[in-house]
């Protein structure tokens, strides 16, 4: 099967879906205040859209992502890197770090809350904090997964320790830290979403948490969506930049 | 002087930490609204022990539910979305494109569908664990040797038999990871689940003292979330290991690392 | 010296007959012939040996051998039968990966084959266990393959070839993943088996060394599409020794074998 056949495939399985989605609803096979039928959760969309209201969450819950991204990640790479380079260190934290990974990190929510209320700076700790250990570990794993042949062979030809980490490292590393950024983003943004739909007074996920109580399942849907939307693109782009730099990988 | 162990290292850390667990609020360097001491919280859970292990209860309920489903549908949907390469190609991609969507945003639809008893947890922690479940048996499922199989066929092996004696025991060290992955995340699910909108579990009752700024018990209920899940990561562990010894020990260091870290979609060249 | 008096005395029916034999691959958008013209026959307990450059289609050509795979036009006989599907009662498969199941002892491992035909218990263990004594590995039963060396993973795979008493025994370069001094005494080991067994075997193999030391005749395929370019009898005494591997007649016949590869480019 060629690319463009399995495109054009799932474009066919796209557009059955949302058919689907539109028309039963609408003919009452499925009851229509449960799932709003799509042409009428786009028309909301178009129109939660033009709100202030509206807007300013987006900008809030783009604000907190973006902060808690910068922080987490510069942090989170150089500790994995630490880790990664002195053995010892690696031995003691990585067990420690798998555990980290499998608790729920929104049960410190309430943490967070205690200390820092509910305002823009508790939900950007929170996130960074949640993200945190992901970026860690992809760190970790990034400066592992350098060939130590490779940096014998730049070594051995007299490469001083910058060349190395700009000659070999990184270009060695590009494509893992690629994927490391869209994973740690996927985290991040579900971090944000957690918080502002805990407890918050502004942002998506707090609108997104005041739809659903309130039964307005329309707004409810198009701001899923408008989410979804986003955090796709995101991951698809970073996917292709992903693509285009690791030819060469086997 | 020698160095310690790493392992002696790990629970002088761990001792540490508790000891500063206790000292800190003790002695004001952290208010005890922030940092309850330990003996303050499990004072608390002694003395409402009831409380805890009745909602506690509820969510194992709920986490075992979800878990049938995330851990069944995921192995199932891995294992045919992997090994069939037809399905591979179209669907994995669209898979792992979903998986960038923080699925907690669709709880608020199933509390409007299904309410905020324990349907509507076990629904979302299901979906929740599913994605990372079948994306990782479906690059597990890769990873078996396709030698063994020309082998067996070589050996005359019917194809019921192939699946039986070949197929399915290379799969279990990739099912059985997948299962740990699962199983954690639908802890994960039901707790966060819980936090948000509930009336029963262990997460409702993290939100329902938080809202009265009753520290000591909202911290009694973080320590039963972490009791539970780093037993459940223990024993799933411990079950892994012992069906290890057939593994080649290299591979599966890497497997188990990866499933942990991120879920790799089959874009990985394998 | 078993093995001569039984092909002195063995009817003159060939265990395996190939004739006109061609394969081509479908694949993409063109056809390419992998395969044309391979005509052989294989005396009852010889042992033959194939060689040729890379790609060639010897591994194909002994795949379709086992049934394995199918040939577009050609025969196969093996016994007189023609072979269309993996048959081990007539053939057994020895590959250059070992293929151990790894979540099963050695011992187990061997007795697979018979497991799949239901055999009872008994017989089995008991099959098994001369085949694993057959292949030197005595006392090593409950080992699993992560705990053996290559050589012995190998041992293992002879030995579950074996087990069912195939006539025919058909091996793909099976010490390609060896080091040259486990080779060497794999080789040899090889040959002490089959003169105690008396199979008839097709051995597939890159090293010259090797196929003039192990074999009766070495067959020489050319570059894709593969064809048969040579036929070498190799007279040297049985059983062969190491020393011979130093003498004029060996290097001879080395260098004719690699003159034709060579040729071939």
């Amino acid at each position: 099967m060629t690319r463009f056949q399995l495109i054009a495939i799932r474009l066919l399985l796209l557009a059955l879906v949302l058919t689907a989605w539109d028309v039963l609803p609408r003919n009452n096979v499925i009851n229509p205040l449960l799932l709003p039928p799509f042409g009428d959760v786009l028309k909301v969309l178009v129109e939660i859209l033009g709100r202030a209201q509206v807007q300013e969450a987006i900008l809030v819950t783009a604000a907190e992502v973006i902060v808690a991204f910068v922080i987490a990640v510069p942090l989170g790479a150089a500790i994995g890197v630490l880790i990664a380079e002195y053995d010892y260190a690696g031995q003691i934290f990585k067990p420690l770090l798998f555990y980290v990974f499998s608790v729920p990190k929104s049960i410190f929510l309430p943490m967070f809350i205690l200390i820092m209320g509910i305002g823009f700076q508790q939900k950007v700790a929170y996130a960074a904090f949640s993200t945190l250990f992901v970026v860690i570990m992809s760190a970790t794993a990034a400066v592992e997964s350098v060939k130590a042949d490779h940096v014998l062979v730049a070594r051995s030809y007299g490469a001083t320790r910058m060349q190395i980490l700009t000659r070999v490292y990184v270009p060695s590393m590009m494509p893992i830290l690629l994927e490391t950024l869209r994973i740690s983003m996927i985290f991040n943004f579900t971090g944000v979403m957690i918080a502002e739909m805990y407890a918050s007074r502004t942002g998506i996920g707090h609108l997104i948490a005041n739809w659903g109580e309130n039964f307005q399942l329309p707004q409810l849907f198009a701001g899923v969506i408008l989410l979804a939307a986003v955090a796709i693109a995101f991951n698809e782009t970073v996917r292709y930049l992903e693509h285009r730099v690791s030819a060469w990988r086997t | 002087m020698r160095r310690p162990a790493p392992s002696t290292v790990r629970w002088l850390i761990l001792v540490a930490l508790l000891v500063f667990w206790e000292l800190f609020p003790r002695t004001g360097i952290i208010p005890e609204l922030f940092l309850p001491s330990l003996s303050k919280t499990i004072a608390v859970l002694i003395k409402d022990w009831r409380e805890y292990t009745s909602e506690l209860a509820v969510t194992l309920y709920e986490v075992a539910f979800a878990m049938l489903i995330a851990c069944g549908f995921g192995i199932l949907a891995g294992a045919l979305v992997g090994g069939i390469a037809l399905l591979r190609n179209l669907l994995l991609p669209v898979f792992s494109s979903l998986y960038a969507v923080p699925i907690v945003i669709l709880y608020p639809i199933f509390t409007a569908w299904f309410g905020i008893g324990s349907e509507s947890k076990i629904i979302f922690a299901g979906v929740y664990g599913f994605f990372p479940v079948m994306l990782s048996t479906a690059a597990g499922i890769r990873t078996i040797d396709p030698q063994l199989l020309l082998a067996a066929r070589s050996m005359g092996a019917t194809l019921p038999q192939q699946i039986t004696r070949v197929i399915i025991p290379a799969s279990i060290p990739t099912v059985l990871t997948g299962l740990r992955l699962g199983g954690a995340l639908t802890i994960i699910g039901v707790v966060v689940a819980e936090m948000l909108t509930s009336a029963a579990g262990i997460g409702y009752l993290v939100t329902r003292y938080r809202t009265i700024l009753d520290s000591p018990h909202v911290f009694g209920a973080i320590v039963m979330i972490l009791l539970l899940s780093i037993a459940f990561d223990t024993l799933a562990r411990a079950i892994e290991r012992r069906t290890m010894v057939w593994q080649i020990a290299g591979r599966r260091q890497k497997e188990g690392e990866q499933a942990d870290i991120a879920v790799k979609p089959a874009t990985a060249v394998v | 010296m078993a093995n001569l008096s039984v092909v002195l005395n063995a009817p003159a029916d060939a265990a395996i007959e190939v004739a006109g034999l061609g394969h081509i691959y479908a694949g993409g958008d063109s056809a390419v012939p992998a395969l044309t013209d391979i005509a052989m026959t294989v005396g009852t307990g010889q042992f033959v040996v194939i060689v040729g450059p890379s790609g060639c289609g010897k591994t194909s050509l002994l795949m379709m051998m086992a049934g394995l795979r199918h040939q577009t036009s050609g025969t196969i006989h093996i016994q007189g039968r023609p072979i269309d599907a993996p048959d081990p009662d007539r053939v057994g498969v020895v590959f250059q990966e070992a293929s151990l199941f790894p979540w099963l002892s050695a011992l187990d491992n061997i007795e697979f084959p018979l497991a799949l035909r239901r055999a009872p218990r008994e017989e089995r263990a008991a099959r098994a266990n001369d085949m694993l004594n057959l292949v030197g590995l005595q006392g090593f039963g409950a080992r699993y393959p992560h705990e053996l060396s290559g050589g012995m993973k190998q041992r293992v795979s002879i030995a579950r070839g074996l087990v069912q008493d195939p006539p025919v025994l058909l091996m793909d370069e099976p010490f390609a993943a060896l080091d040259e001094q486990t080779r060497m005494t794999m080789g040899h080991e090889l040959l002490r088996i089959w003169s105690q067994t008396a199979k008839t075997v097709v051995f597939v193999t890159h090293s010259l060394t090797e196929a003039v030391y192990l074999a009766d005749e070495v067959l020489v395929m050319s570059a894709r599409p593969g064809r048969i370019i040579d036929r070498i009898a190799i007279n040297l005494p049985r059983p062969r020794t190491y020393e011979m591997m130093a003498t004029d007649v060996f290097g001879r016949l080395r260098d004719r074998i690699w003159q034709q590869i060579r040729k071939e480019g």
